[in-house]
């Protein structure tokens, strides 16, 4: 269980953690949410001790984190870098040694990983003459190769196309199934979603918002209501509610107690119903609230 | 795992990398073969073994002059040929060729091309004398024992009241050789640091790393790395010199006697002088985010080294000046200035104790307070980190 605990930290005159903290239980997937400048990256470095905080704690199954726990810890920062002139499969197995790897432990943890990247038969090739996507894998198995209890990855979907994105998916959730602990930042909420149990939604350097999405959702006093009159949107006259634009459908969001019989009604009143949904509020409903809440 | 472990991987991927790159194994293998080349070079300007001065004779000869010039030319431990040369026209056509060195005209002038040689003008003088001496002596009747008698040098003994130390030429030009070796040297393999340093930050894996082990180790890491690969170099280059002088037959040079103890300063001097410097280079280059950025930042430990250099020609000319006297124990200068005090037979023990003692502890204080830097300054891109704000915000 990985445990970020009342984190604070300042540069200059700019808060970037004010009392943040949230906890991942072991073998699950949280997905870190923020705007930008919320203080995500700097949670990040935190936990590998490339910030210090000014106080707060981070604690790794009940005890503080220091260097020998770091060693199993996989990172994979916002800003991507490796060596562009050193092979791939030289520079992974140095990053698994660092990490605590043997050579044939480091060579072995290389090559699967290698292959479960689909990245066989580039071990030998200089990163730079790589693809942007496949540096990006590297840069994963960078993350992997030291088989890491617990994996931090920042932004590891962005740059990534349908199929990447899809493949990477895949990897997180059949990793975390075997045990490994998974925190990662995204902007694609979508993705979030189907790839997480659990987030953690920070702002201000202030975690607002944390727990299983299943219980947020449920916990939350709102829901989302879609209607479709006549092929149009349709959105109730009620001023408490909010309107929502997204990829040309409108919803609104109301509070869950709203009177949906009403609200039918008046719809039906407008013209043919086609579509009415009242649901749990959505990720991206849940983030909106408490951003700007 | 240990953290001198970690330092271990990290020296071997610096060192391993930049010694197996392209640049660095063409550059190397320039500097040996022109070093290995220098040997075979000399020997062919300056010939065969001992040179052959040729003497030309034209004209009338005094009787037995061949005989009187080889046993003068013995005396003056010179090798000589004789060529009797037909006419005039032709043996100034050797001497404008550069063949006869010097040419007898009728036993009684002495031709040069350009130059006059006091030399030869005394061993052809001393022939054409002793010569004349002899057949004259011959005439009134003398027998050959009574005119060899006469006309026999008379031995002398050469003594000076002081013995100069022969290998005095060749142990100041060892020294300053290896004074230039080390200065290069240091400036070089600093610069990798920096050079490696700013490239880490620049390609941003230096997160990657700082997430597996502390700043120190990278820092300690990328000094020791680079600095074996410049006693690799070190040691290949004066290998190579070494073989070099043993190929240019410089029989009068003592290779154990000089060669080596500089060879051995210069390695023992780099040592101390890059630990100090590197860590101020490593501490520089963390401050800057590109390599464009990185001549402006280099700046300082060149405005720290050059002085040290010039101090050291100057110690090569007045190693007991009180400049380079003081220069010598202060560490920044030490390891380019003591090293010339050392071989100008002037370093009291107890200042060489100053120099290695000072310069190691203040290039232990470097490693600190370049990691501390480095630590400060190295996850901050864009302009440049001020050391001081480095400095500071590590510590927060």
């Amino acid at each position: 269980m990985l445990e970020l605990v009342d984190l604070y930290k300042r540069f200059g005159d700019v808060v970037a953690l004010n009392g943040a903290g949230f906890t991942v239980q072991r073998g699950r997937i949280l997905g870190f949410l923020g705007p930008n400048g919320a203080g995500k990256t700097t949670a990040m470095r935190v936990v590998f001790g490339l910030v210090r905080p000014d106080s707060g704690s981070v604690q790794w199954a009940g005890s503080p984190v220091g260097a020998a726990e770091r060693l199993h810890f996989g990172y994979m920062p916002e800003e991507r870098g490796l060596y562009p002139k050193m092979k791939v499969r030289d520079q992974l197995v140095h990053f698994s040694r660092l990490s605590g790897l043997s050579k044939s432990e480091a060579d072995h943890a290389v090559d699967h990983w290698l292959g479960e990247l689909g990245l066989s038969d580039r071990g030998d090739s200089k990163l730079e003459d790589l693809s942007h996507g496949n540096q990006q894998r590297v840069q994963l198995a960078a993350a992997l190769a030291p088989n890491p209890d617990l994996l931090i990855l920042d932004e590891p979907f962005a740059g990534l196309d349908p199929i990447g994105v899809a493949s990477l998916s895949g990897t997180l959730q059949s990793l975390a199934s075997g045990g490994v602990t998974i925190v990662f930042s995204s902007h694609q909420l979508d993705l979030v979603e189907d790839v997480c149990e659990d987030v953690a939604i920070i702002n201000e350097g202030r975690v607002v918002l944390t727990g299983s999405l299943d219980d947020i959702r449920n916990r939350s006093t709102k829901r989302r209501l879609t209607v479709d009159v006549n092929g149009e949107p349709w959105v109730p006259k009620d001023a408490g509610t909010t309107v929502v634009d997204q990829q040309g459908r409108s919803h609104c969001i109301v509070d869950g107690d709203a009177p949906i019989s009403d609200l039918l009604t008046e719809a039906s009143a407008a013209g043919t119903v086609n579509t009415f949904m009242f649901e749990p509020p959505r990720l991206t409903d849940l983030f909106r609230e408490a951003v700007e809440s | 795992m240990s953290p001198w472990r970690q330092v271990a991987l990290l020296a071997k991927r610096d060192f391993t990398e930049r010694a197996t790159s392209r640049p660095f194994l063409i550059t190397m293998s320039l500097l040996v073969v022109a070093i290995l080349a220098v040997g075979p070079i000399v020997n062919l300007l300056s010939g065969d073994g001992a040179e052959v001065t040729e003497i030309g004779l034209q004209g009338t000869e005094p009787p037995g002059i061949e005989q009187e010039l080889q046993a003068q030319a013995q005396i003056l431990e010179m090798e000589i040929d004789v060529v009797r040369y037909p006419d005039r026209a032709t043996a100034d056509t050797a001497l404008t060729d550069g063949e006869a060195a010097v040419v007898l005209v009728d036993g009684t002038t002495i031709v040069f091309h350009t130059d006059e040689s006091s030399r030869l003008v005394a061993l052809v003088g001393g022939a054409v004398t002793t010569a004349v001496k002899t057949s004259t002596l011959s005439d009134f009747g003398l027998s050959d024992s009574e005119v060899a008698a006469v006309v026999e040098p008379v031995p002398l003994d050469v003594v000076t009241l002081e013995v100069a130390d022969p290998q005095e030429d060749a142990k100041s030009v060892a020294a300053f050789v290896g004074t230039l070796v080390l200065y290069i040297s240091i400036l070089m393999f600093g610069q990798f640091v920096a050079m490696g340093t700013v490239e880490e930050k620049q390609n941003r894996v230096v997160e990657v790393i700082l997430a597996r082990v502390r700043p120190w180790q990278v820092l300690v890491g990328k000094v020791v790395g680079i600095g074996l690969l410049g006693l690799l170099q070190l040691a290949l280059l004066g290998g190579a010199a070494y073989i070099t002088a043993q190929l240019a037959d410089l029989s009068d040079i003592d290779l154990a006697e000089i060669g080596l103890p500089i060879i051995a300063g210069v390695f023992f001097w780099f040592v101390l002088g890059y630990t100090f410097y590197a860590f101020l280079y490593a501490a520089v280059g963390s401050t800057v985010s590109r390599q464009e950025d990185l001549q402006g930042a280099m700046m300082l430990p060149i405005i720290l080294i050059l002085p040290g250099y010039f101090i050291a020609l100057i110690a090569a000319e007045s190693p007991d000046a009180l400049l380079p006297t003081f220069a010598s124990m202060f560490p920044p200068w030490a390891p380019f200035v003591m090293p010339v005090r050392i071989a100008a037979g002037v370093a009291q023990p107890w200042e060489i104790a100053i120099a290695v003692v000072g310069t190691g502890l203040a290039a232990a204080a470097l490693v600190w307070i370049g990691s501390r830097v480095y630590a400060g300054a190295v996850l901050r891109t864009g302009g440049r980190v001020k050391l001081r704000e480095a400095w500071r915000s590590a510590g927060e």
